[in-house]
């Protein structure tokens, strides 16, 4: 099976094919995207976190130089249909909102105007000429005051500030903790951080005579593309009818669609029950009404106004960019309304202030374990603060599902319990950041430390005492997924300690310290599900599996050049070269002869998902895999009546076809496009979807260590160490980048970067002096260690986009208590900047 | 004056760009990045933060590296700017250390890459010698989210030792 993965492209770190336009200026980002009388759109945001618009006075602003339009949040309101979930988890409260805020604001930079100027310039003057009067609501600033039962509520109809509540029991929790030898509990909390790509959000809505073209930085093209179908088809009860009477063909599709995904995902939906729904509607009947109303307006919608989304280069992303936004729908809109192509570009104050946050999460945890330091039950309680508005179309309450299924790790408690619950505050909104679930790694790694440290043992030995290992594979995890035979969480733990010789630093540890140096060393394993095995999607959801599969086309084109088309979104991944690598070594071609699409909505195939979720590498390459295989047999087939010779003595040798041993008398793949086309034949194509086969997990262990300078707190990390095991690497370059880039996130998320709020949830990190994005002076050398565990799977990639956000926050925070274990410490805080790490020394007093 | 007034302000700009000669009449409050961009339709200078702190909008104006975010277009009157696209010999050729950020892997999303190689180009320019940690120093002026600038440095380290041969070794030195 292994055979055909050996080929000179994947395994090796060749070249970009990105590069060469990125390198020279000529990248096409959206923002270098100029169409025929383009407009510019800027928005007017609240500078209060929670008010209730009293009155918007637009008309100076109406009568500015250069302004084409102004919209109030209601006049926005009159031409949009609102965000509303159709994926309601069981006990979860997701409410209905609008492109601008209309009765209210509920957050700092709340989109409360937008103006449409001839120049951004002259947009933004206008938007000083706008009155706004707003009526102060108390806000809610904290996790606490919006747990607090008497606190202002953002969204009145659901009766109280938590939107999500819901315990997971795994096993026979109460007996476990009653019966443990000891119970450890300790509450961690984590701060809201914000992913912060160079590049910020921002969109071209392009008004052509035949189409409208919606260029994005986006992740998922195709849903971004119904997210704006869905939101900017208004239409009235009589013209919706008519357009429904006169679209019978569409509706029959329609119906035949329907029947066809209910049949074929039969199993998956009965696993659904419709609790969700029904919790959602008792508390917010308009819901169904919303719901009845965008779905007949999007059937009835003119296909002529289904907007084509085109993705060009992104500038990065880490989750920010796969959620359609509010502005997005406003602009689209707008641009409908007016007839006229808009553009609107973030600005990073605004992206600083609303572009995205995530993961202020407190998880209270308890461990009971006996005395040997077995781990026989693990009791969390999370609460996650989604900030003003859900995320769309999933955001945090989805996310804690992940936390759910991971929490445990690849160790084997015998019960396990969550409690989670979301809470609404007046902060902005929740976004998905590169391992979205990531704080469940931390918790329980910093936990593990806790434990150990109590207990008198080393951090490796509990965790050696605890994990599975090979001799125990395959075993389900408590909370379902299987842990298949290749998993290797314990092997890299393994190495990763003989990597860290650590007896030999606790010696220059103890020495360090007699002369008031303070040094340290934190582990931390986990394992993702980059794809999971097949009963993760399981385990995760009900009926979870239904969306996960991915589709690639290859298609020989005339020229004899080989198209692969995905849905995927790359924003500094690679997929061009990546997948390229993969297709080229199944056709035998070079990898000059592959030009992987992507982006475009009408090119590509249909797939919600985009580029997220590190399923780039394991999903769309081994898509392109299958595909291109696939390809290859048709493409075999045809030339082997053009060489008059048995298709088993074809063969295709540097990107020539010919009989086997005569490589002198061999055809081009471009003859063979020929004759498909000169013998009336369809051009030669292979569609697949990939469901990703047996899956499977990537796991690492990461080893930081830590220096702190006792006087002023700073925080240097001299060596980092990552021992993972992603399976084959297609491209190790990119394999190491994404790894190594995950894990400066990691550091700027302990270390230095922090969403900034007062109490009453005034933002107060505006700009890049505020929040400190980590410099080259900041980063460490990540060493990297590679384990591939033998497999006999026939594509045996697993993705490593999200991995080194997971495990870095636990590294360096275990690594940090180490190093001021003798003082008493323990870490329980992810955000430790110099001055908290002097409070926690006792250096200086703490704050409040 | 409002801001309407300033607005409408112009005034007449000289400067050579990437080897040419422009002759423009500019809004006065445009900065540089803007008139490069949208005036010249040079796109390749990026606009990361318009504060002056994450570098991507970097160019060399007369040789030095500075930010076009922070510098009006009218103030680069009678200057010589080069910008990410004038690099590259005409027939497309990369410059040696466009090439060796090719070679590396140097970028991910390369947002961030025109302030990257421009201010490396300086320091190949400037000719003096420089250690790993004197490179991390030099480039703590500009921003990347993607790489853990590891890549970055490499990249930078290859170009300047075939310019300049190698880098100083500080490794014994401290500690």
């Amino acid at each position: 099976m292994r055979a055909s993965l050996v080929g000179k492209l994947v395994g090796s770190s060749v070249t970009r094919k990105e590069d060469r336009r990125l390198l020279i200026g000529k990248g096409a980002y959206v923002a270098d995207v100029v169409v025929d009388g383009m407009v510019h759109a800027a928005f007017l945001r609240s500078p209060h976190p929670h008010a209730e618009i009293v009155r918007v006075d637009v008309a100076k602003a109406r009568r500015s130089p250069g302004v084409v339009a102004v919209y109030t949040g209601e006049e926005m309101k009159a031409k949009t249909n609102p965000f509303v979930n159709f994926a309601m988890l069981a006990g979860l409260y997701s409410p209905v909102f609008w492109p601008l805020a209309t009765d209210r604001v509920r957050m700092v930079g709340d989109p409360v105007a937008l103006v449409i100027a001839t120049s951004r310039a002259q947009a933004e003057d206008a938007l000083e000429h706008i009155d706004v009067e707003y009526r102060l609501l108390r806000p809610v600033g904290t996790m606490a005051a919006a747990l607090s039962p008497g606190s202002e509520q953002l969204w009145p109809k659901n009766g109280s500030n938590v939107v999500y509540e819901h315990t997971d029991t795994f096993g026979d929790v109460d007996a476990v903790f009653a019966s443990a030898e000891h119970v450890f509990t300790e509450r961690f909390s984590s701060h809201r951080q914000s992913n912060q790509p160079m590049e910020t959000r921002g969109c071209v809505a392009e008004v052509t005579p035949s189409e409208l073209v919606f260029h994005s930085a986006t992740q998922s093209a195709h849903s971004l593309r119904w997210i704006l179908a869905i939101g900017t088809s208004r239409a009235g009860a009589v013209d919706t009818l008519k357009a429904l009477k006169a679209n019978r063909v569409r509706l029959k599709s329609f119906g035949k669609s329907a029947k066809e995904f209910l049949t074929a995902n039969k199993d998956e939906l009965s696993k659904n029950d419709n609790a969700g729904m029904i919790h959602q509607v008792r508390r917010d009947p308009s819901t169904l009404r919303h719901i009845g109303r965008l779905f007949s307006n999007t059937l009835a919608l003119d296909a002529r106004r289904l907007p084509r989304v085109v993705a060009g280069d992104i500038g990065g992303a880490f989750g920010v960019k796969g959620h359609p936004s509010r502005e997005d729908v406003a602009v689209c809109a707008a641009a409908i309304d007016l007839g006229r192509s808009v553009k609107w570009i973030e600005d990073r104050v605004e992206h600083l202030t609303v572009g995205g946050t995530a993961r202020d999460e407190t998880i209270t945890m308890s461990m009971a374990v006996d005395n040997g330091g077995h781990i026989l039950g693990m009791r969390a309680d999370l609460v996650v603060d989604q900030g003003a508005y859900p995320a769309v179309p999933f955001g945090a309450p989805l996310f804690t599902r992940i936390m759910k299924v991971m929490m445990p790790g690849t160790y084997r408690p015998k019960a396990f319990e969550l409690r989670t619950r979301v809470v609404a505050t007046n902060k902005a909104h929740y976004v998905a950041y590169r391992g979205p679930w990531a704080n469940e790694t931390w918790a329980r790694e910093r936990m593990l430390d806790i434990v150990a440290r109590r207990l008198g043992m080393s951090a490796v030995e509990i965790r050696l005492r605890n994990m599975y290992g090979p001799d125990e594979l395959p075993v389900k995890m408590i909370t379902g997924p299987t842990l298949d035979v290749e998993m290797s969480a314990k092997a890299t733990l393994e190495r990763a300690n003989a990597l860290a010789d650590v007896d030999v630093f606790r010696t220059a540890q103890a020495q360090a310290r007699e002369s008031g140096r303070l040094l340290g060393v934190g582990f931390a394993t986990f394992h993702e599900a980059a794809p999971g095995p097949p009963d993760y999607a399981d385990a995760l959801l009900p009926g979870g599996g239904m969306i996960s599969s991915e589709p690639i086309r290859t298609v020989l084109e005339a020229d004899g050049q080989v198209s692969v088309f995905t849905q995927q979104v790359p924003h500094g991944q690679s997929h061009e070269t990546t997948f390229a690598q993969v297709a080229a070594d199944e056709l035998g071609v070079p990898l000059e002869q592959i030009t992987v699409v992507f982006g475009d909505t009408n090119r590509t195939p249909f797939g919600l998902m985009g580029t997220g979720g590190s399923r780039g590498g394991p999903m769309a390459g081994g898509g392109s895999m299958f595909a291109a295989r696939d390809l290859r047999k048709q493409i075999i087939d045809q030339a082997a009546g053009l060489l008059e010779a048995a298709v088993d003595d074809v063969e295709i040798t540097d990107g020539t076809i010919h009989v086997a041993g005569v490589p002198a008398r061999g055809i081009s793949f471009a003859d063979v496009a020929g004759a498909v086309r000169r013998e009336g034949k369809a051009e030669l194509a292979s569609s697949v979807s990939y469901d990703g086969g047996r899956g499977g997990w990537v796991q690492a262990t990461h080893v930081c260590f830590v220096e702190i300078d006792a006087d002023t707190g700073m925080v240097s990390i001299p060596r980092y160490v990552v021992v993972e095991d992603c399976g084959d690497l297609i491209n190790p370059a990119v394999v190491d980048g994404q790894i190594r880039g995950g894990v400066a996130q990691g550091v700027g998320s302990v270390l230095y970067e922090k969403v900034a709020y007062d109490a009453e949830a005034n933002f107060q990190s505006s700009t890049f002096i505020d929040y400190l994005i980590p410099t080259a002076t900041e980063i460490p050398a990540v060493e990297i260690h590679h384990l591939q565990t033998p497999s006999d799977k026939p594509a045996n990639f697993r993705g490593v986009g999200e991995g080194g956000m997971i495990g870095a926050p636990a590294a360096i925070t275990n690594a940090i208590e180490d190093a001021l274990a003798h003082l008493g410490v323990t870490v329980t805080e992810q955000y430790l900047p110099p001055t908290r790490i002097l409070e926690l020394m006792g250096v200086i007093a703490r704050s409040a | 004056m409002s801001t309407n007034e300033i607005g409408s302000v112009s005034a007449a700009v000289s400067l050579t760009v990437n080897g040419t000669k422009v002759e423009r009449e500019v809004a006065v409050r445009t900065s540089l990045a803007d008139f490069l961009r949208e005036d010249l339709r040079l796109t390749g200078t990026h606009l990361g933060c318009e504060h002056g702190v994450c570098g991507a909008c970097t160019v060399l104006l007369d040789g030095a590296a500075v930010r076009s975010c922070l510098m009006l277009a009218v103030q680069a009157d009678g200057t010589v700017v080069t910008t990410i696209e004038g690099l590259a010999a005409p027939d497309g050729t990369l410059s040696p250390l466009q090439q060796s950020f090719m070679d590396h892997h140097g970028f991910q999303c390369a947002f961030c890459a025109p302030g990257f190689i421009l201010t490396a180009q300086t320091l190949i320019d400037r000719g003096q010698s420089l250690s790993r940690d004197d490179l991390r120093s030099e480039i703590s002026g500009n921003l990347c989210r993607c790489t853990g600038y590891a890549s970055i440095l490499d990249s930078i380290e290859a170009a300047i030792t075939d310019a300049l041969g190698p880098l100083i070794d500080t490794s014994g030195a401290s500690k």
